[in-house]
């Protein structure tokens, strides 16, 4: 299969997905879709990409974008990345990309002519962290279905598993990928928004190990995702694993401990204050206890192990 | 800092844990730094406070996984931290085991980032099959917090054993190593239990005798590893066998305790 359609294509996860994409030799075409109005030529990098700037939460634009140029091109593989990324990106206009356009663009690909394969980029923070849960995370580990998690984390799960309910009832071959965070910009990563400020605040008491995954490494396993005919569920994990406090460090902050209880204020004032994205009601429980997502079955089926380090390095 | 505390020994022995374990932080959160942080602070304990006697631990495999399967007790859990040290200093090459503690422990601030470090598991089903499948050792106290916290009357008498050490065991083919801890029943007895009273998640808060442990001397005795996949042939996952093999890992224990109780010539020698 060598004709791709990417949304969410504008973002630095999107960018490597193409770069890594054109490195494979019988990719024939790419249609990046993104919303943001962009240079064409940061992302049609390459003769064999092209851009396509619409809307998706509008059904109609997703019908004219798979049955119009899709179908043109022939389009094979959707690998589907489009989401509001901030936390701040609430009520229905956010769900109506986080999910329901996830769950038009499943149905609509089973009922493409030309589409057969249907991978989805999902998140590592869709499962739940806690000290009484395996601290190695694999595909089968229980999700965060707390109602009172933030839309941020509830929409996520249920565009997971909205898509991993047609694992053997679609005719197209369905991956979902729960990749570990990417610190990169406008990649959705709660930990570099964390990261933003000169001062860190942590649990008191409390130092988890967390992994984290380059944007090189998350572009070659959607890559690989793409170019395999494997289904279900892979839990990618990154090349980094280091302690918060370690990785407050390396982006040149300052880590303070402080009581638990008081995080929550905190985090409230300076998101209210700054307007910043961090919510730690999101990150409780990895600010705690870690979490390490295990890539055994990503290992040996999509034959993906991770290589880049990360880079603590802030835009 | 810490490592001033080691002995030339020691600090050749956490060099070379360091040097087989070239990833650093491993997805527990444990790093060969930690465990050498565990010696130096174990060292006091191990070689003054407690001065333990340690027997057979030719018995510990070179290299290849293996559960360690010990008894608990002393109220608070001093013996798996003797234990944890001991595999470390006796080991040959120095091996640093995977010691498997309560879900309540990593909830516990410094406390269980500290055993994290030095090489504590959070106790549940894929971790310890992570541990296996890696190839470390895996230390076990089937008798979990039933052991730590029985009353003085019923000490050396093991409690009831839990059956998922000897069915990861065979599963994973791999030996279990039986061992006594002979010492910590007598080092802070308790005088009772707040059951009502759950701090961090504790199944309990235990109110000992004395505020620290009495220096009591420690015995350990590790005994001949029991390859247990080669002694069944049915499922592994079979109720009876299970049984069967936990209780034969038990009564191993518990002999090797009997063996180190008239071996030791009274509570604090």
């Amino acid at each position: 299969m060598s004709r791709y359609l990417i949304t969410g294509a504008t973002t630095a996860i999107g960018e490597a997905l193409i770069r890594a994409l054109l490195s494979c030799g019988d990719t024939e075409s790419i249609l990046a879709v993104g919303a943001e109005q962009v240079r064409r030529a940061t992302v049609e990098i390459d003769g064999r990409v092209r851009y396509v700037r619409t809307d998706l939460t509008r059904e109609r634009n997703l019908r004219q974008l798979l049955f119009g140029p899709a179908r043109e091109h022939g389009v094979e593989v959707v690998i589907e990345m489009a989401s509001h990324r901030g936390r701040s990106a609430t009520g229905p206009r956010a769900h109506a990309l986080n999910v329901l356009e996830t769950r038009a663009m499943l149905r609509l690909s089973e009922e493409h002519p030309t589409i057969r394969r249907f991978v989805y980029r999902s998140y590592g923070e869709v499962y739940d962290v806690s000290n009484s849960l395996p601290s190695l995370i694999d595909e089968a580990h229980p999700l965060d279905l707390r109602p009172s998690a933030p839309q941020w984390v509830r929409d996520r799960v249920e565009a997971d598993l909205g898509v991993c309910t047609r694992f053997g009832m679609s005719d197209l071959s369905i991956a979902v990928l729960r990749a570990a965070e990417c610190l990169a910009p406008r990649s959705g990563s709660q930990l570099y928004d964390y990261l933003g400020s000169e001062v860190c605040f942590r649990p008191l008491g409390f130092d988890p190990v967390i992994n984290l995954i380059s944007g090189e490494d998350l572009g070659r396993a959607l890559a690989l995702a793409a170019c395999s005919k494997a289904q279900g569920i892979f839990t990618i994990p990154g090349a980094t694993t280091l302690p918060l406090s370690e990785i407050v460090r390396r982006t040149g902050r300052t880590s303070v401990p402080v009581p638990g209880p008081l995080m929550t204020p905190l985090y409230r004032l300076r998101r209210a204050a700054l307007g910043t994205d961090f919510d730690y009601a999101i990150n409780r429980g990895r600010l705690h206890f870690g979490g390490i997502l295990d890539g055994t079955r990503a290992r040996t089926i999509l034959g993906y192990a991770p290589d880049v380090s990360v880079t603590f390095s802030l835009e | 800092m810490l490592r001033a505390l080691l002995s030339r020994e020691l600090r050749d022995r956490a060099d070379r844990i360091a040097d087989a374990a070239p990833d650093g932080y491993d997805c527990f959160g444990g790093h060969p730094r930690g465990v050498e942080m565990a010696l130096a602070l174990t060292r006091p304990l191990y070689d003054a406070w407690f001065r333990v006697d340690s027997q057979g631990s030719e018995h510990l495999p070179a290299h290849g996984a293996a559960v360690i399967a010990a008894n608990h007790s002393g109220t608070l859990p001093f013996d798996a931290m003797m234990l944890h040290a001991d595999v470390v200093r006796r080991s040959s090459p120095p091996r640093s085991p995977r010691t498997v503690m309560d879900r309540f422990v990593p909830a516990l601030p410094f406390y269980g980032t500290l055993v994290a470090r030095g090489g504590g598991i959070n106790g549940t089903r894929r971790n310890v099959e992570h541990v296996l499948e890696s190839g470390h050792l895996l230390v076990v106290f089937p008798e979990g917090t039933k052991g730590i916290g029985k009353p003085f009357r019923d000490r050396y008498r093991l409690q009831a054993w839990r059956v998922g050490h000897v069915e990861l065991a065979m599963r994973y083919r791999v030996p279990v190593i039986p061992t006594a801890i002979v010492g910590p029943e007598e080092q802070m007895p308790a005088l009772f239990e707040l059951h009502h009273v759950h701090p961090f998640g504790a199944p309990y808060l235990p109110i000992p005798l004395t505020p620290i442990p009495l220096p009591v001397r420690y015995h350990i005795r590790y005994g001949a590893p029991m390859a247990l996949h080669e002694d069944y042939d049915g499922d592994p996952r079979d109720p009876e066998i299970l049984q069967d093999a936990a209780l034969r890992v038990k009564a191993r224990v518990q002999a090797l305790i009997d063996e180190g109780l008239a071996a030791r010539r009274g509570v604090f020698r």
